[in-house]
């Protein structure tokens, strides 16, 4: 093989030799720009290594910085808090006090008879209550002009209010204010006791039991011992005083007009006066547990009877 | 079953629409659970209505229940109706009212009976304690024509009563009469009410119609409910008499309140005034005699019309006070004369 001989013939060895050239300037020129890549690089290498230089010392200092900073404000605080407690302590106690007052009007209602100012007057409201049981409320809003008179109201269609309201609203709204509790205190008893028969003491009541919408006229039928033999009590309440919430009269009538013993009689007679003198569901009440207590003093019998068979 | 009732019946259950057949059906209930699923309520009409009557006649419908079937068919279509209301009074120094059903239900009916002979009364108490009456009336030699009833709608323990009005006009003092003494009161007279939506004669009659009061219970004011024009809606527009707004909104709510005003379809005003002019020298002010008009306001719910005017900007706020006093004084009639 012929190898690249610098010392040939001219011909031959100036192709080789300014090949040889080409390549050794070639050569030159790519070490230099290597050389320069690299002088520009360590360059960007040393630019950069200030800039971090500059950028770690300015936040070595920052840091610091914030922290004198955070001192001071830490050291501020301490100095203001103790007046900021004090007023954050008087805003509670307002809010405490103004929770009370809201409360204590609200709870108002349930003194019986209570009213807020409107722009036209005032809203009464009446709550009424039977034997500590709180019942319906109703309101009349008065328009507080001369004359005076009722704006609007939901007082119940056959409380006679009109009639009420023509006796004393004009002359002395106090008494017509109490005049109109009693009668709505009393309507909602009467209703009260009513319900109560309806609902408790159904078992007792041998048919419907027949009311009108004042529940100033009651009157059923009733046995003592449901399913048992005996006749029931035909019972008639009427109310005619419309603000009480006992009935005014009272008659009771046995439907079995054969079985009317004297003990039947005295029955009779006593459940009359009950009625006249106890709320009607309580009466009822008493019904109920007297049948209880009848049929355990049956059993104190029996023990008695074998008491004396073990004797003999 | 009487061939009349019979008839009677069927015409009634003719006009029912069949949505509320099924309804009306069960209020009624006559004809028991397992009669109504034998009826298929998909036929035509005509073959509902048959086998319907096939079913009465198997119970022996009476007369008394064909009148209730009447009833409940009322109750469901008030607004057919145009009914009056009348107030009762006592005389001074009455006992209080000890109201019995029983006693006034005899007492209605003996009193109709002892007058007329021939006439059918039936009663239907409903839960608002309300008796709805209904009187056939025939004379002394002819029977009742059922066709041309008369309603009464009485709610017990009160003073008033309501009545659909009917062409037979002859027969309101008997039937006045009998309420007032089954009832226990003294006088009855018609107030000058009218209309066909009963509940909103009762919401007037009893003061019912505004159920809103201001309690401490109640959180938010009622003066801040918005009035229905908010006049904040888009920025873009100005509204350049913005005070004169507000107080037209203000003016109404005062007259009118934020409830929903009870349904009216008119008010009659009949006016007997001398004509008052500015003018001096005029025919008509001239005139010694009052001059007659009768002005009618007509409209689906009045009320609601009226409360609109001032907003709408047709009527200048306030509206006359003879408008605006119609629930209050619990009228739609005037008679307007020089004072």
């Amino acid at each position: 093989m012929e190898q690249a001989n610098p010392l040939r013939p001219d011909g031959e060895s100036k192709g080789g030799v300014l090949a040889h050239l080409e390549r050794l300037e070639t050569q030159v020129s790519r070490s230099r720009k290597q050389s320069e890549e690299l002088q520009s690089v360590q360059a960007q290498e040393g630019a950069l290594g200030t800039k971090i230089h500059k950028l770690r010392h300015l936040r070595d200092e920052l840091r610091a910085a914030v922290r004198h900073r955070r001192g001071s404000v830490k050291a501020r605080i301490a100095n203001v808090e103790p007046n900021r407690t004090v007023e954050v302590n008087e805003q509670e106690a307002l809010e405490e006090k103004l929770e009370n007052v809201k409360a204590v009007l609200q709870a108002y209602h349930f003194t019986g008879l209570s009213g807020k100012l409107t722009s036209r007057g005032v809203c009464v409201c009446i709550s009424t209550a039977f034997e500590g049981n709180l019942l319906a409320s109703y309101f009349v809003d008065l328009v507080i002009q001369k004359p005076l008179r009722i704006h609007h109201h939901s007082v119940p269609v056959f409380i006679p209010l009109e009639e009420i309201a023509a006796k004393y609203l004009q002359t002395n709204i106090q008494h017509f204010l109490f005049s109109l509790c009693e009668y709505l205190n009393a309507y909602s008893g009467r209703k009260y006791q009513a319900d109560r028969l309806q609902s408790d003491f159904a078992a007792l009541l041998t048919g419907p039991l027949q009311r009108n919408p004042l529940c100033n006229l009651l009157s059923f039928t009733y046995k003592l011992d449901p399913g048992g033999q005996s006749f029931p009590f035909c019972a008639r309440l009427l109310y005619k005083d419309l603000t009480a919430t006992l009935p005014t009269d009272v008659t009771v009538t046995c439907q079995g007009e054969e079985a009317l013993s004297t003990s039947w009689e005295e029955q009779r007679a006593s459940h009359e006066t009950l009625f006249c003198t106890k709320p009607l569901h309580q009466v009822f009440a008493s019904f109920a547990r007297r049948e209880k207590l009848d049929g355990s003093g049956l059993l104190i019998d029996c023990f008695h009877c074998t008491g004396n068979t073990s004797e003999k | 079953m009487d061939e009349t009732v019979a008839e009677f019946i069927k015409r009634t259950i003719l006009k029912i629409p069949m949505n509320e057949l099924t309804t009306i059906l069960k209020a009624w209930d006559f004809l028991s659970e397992n009669q109504l699923q034998t009826v298929n309520f998909r036929q035509r009409k005509e073959s509902v209505v048959q086998h319907l009557i096939r079913l009465c006649e198997e119970k022996r419908a009476s007369l008394n229940d064909a009148a209730l079937l009447d009833i409940i068919y009322t109750q469901f279509h008030q607004h057919q109706k145009v009914w009056d209301v009348f107030q009762m009074s006592k005389g001074p120094g009455e006992d209080v009212d000890l109201f019995d059903m029983k006693q006034f239900k005899n007492a209605f009916k003996k009193i109709l009976q002892r007058a007329l002979k021939n006439v059918t009364v039936s009663f239907r108490e409903t839960e608002e304690n309300a008796i709805w009456i209904r009187i056939a009336w025939g004379t002394q030699y002819t029977k009742p024509n059922q066709y041309k009833p008369t309603y009464v709608v009485y709610y017990s323990q009160t003073p008033y009563a309501f009545k659909s009005s009917s062409t037979l006009r002859r027969n309101t003092p008997l039937l006045g009469q009998a309420l007032t003494i089954a009832s226990k009161h003294h006088q009855i007279v018609k107030m000058d009410l009218r209309s066909r939506y009963l509940d909103s004669l009762k919401a007037i009659v009893f003061k019912q119609y505004n159920q809103t009061f201001e309690t401490h219970n109640s959180t938010t004011p009622l003066q801040e409910r918005s009035l229905g024009l908010d006049i904040n809606m888009d920025s873009r527009i100005i509204h350049e008499n913005k005070v004169e707004k507000e107080r037209v909104q203000r003016i109404t709510q005062e007259t009118f309140g934020d409830y929903s005003q009870p349904q009216l379809e008119f008010a009659q005003y009949k006016l007997e005034t001398k004509f008052k002019s500015d003018l001096n020298g005029s025919i008509l002010a001239e005139r010694e005699e009052p001059l007659r008009c009768l002005i009618k306001f007509s409209s689906p719910h009045l009320l609601e019309a009226l409360k609109s005017l001032a907003p709408a900007g047709i009527a200048d706020a306030p509206l006359s006070p003879l408008l605006t006093c119609i629930p209050n004084k619990r009228k739609n009639y005037f008679k307007i004369r020089d004072k």
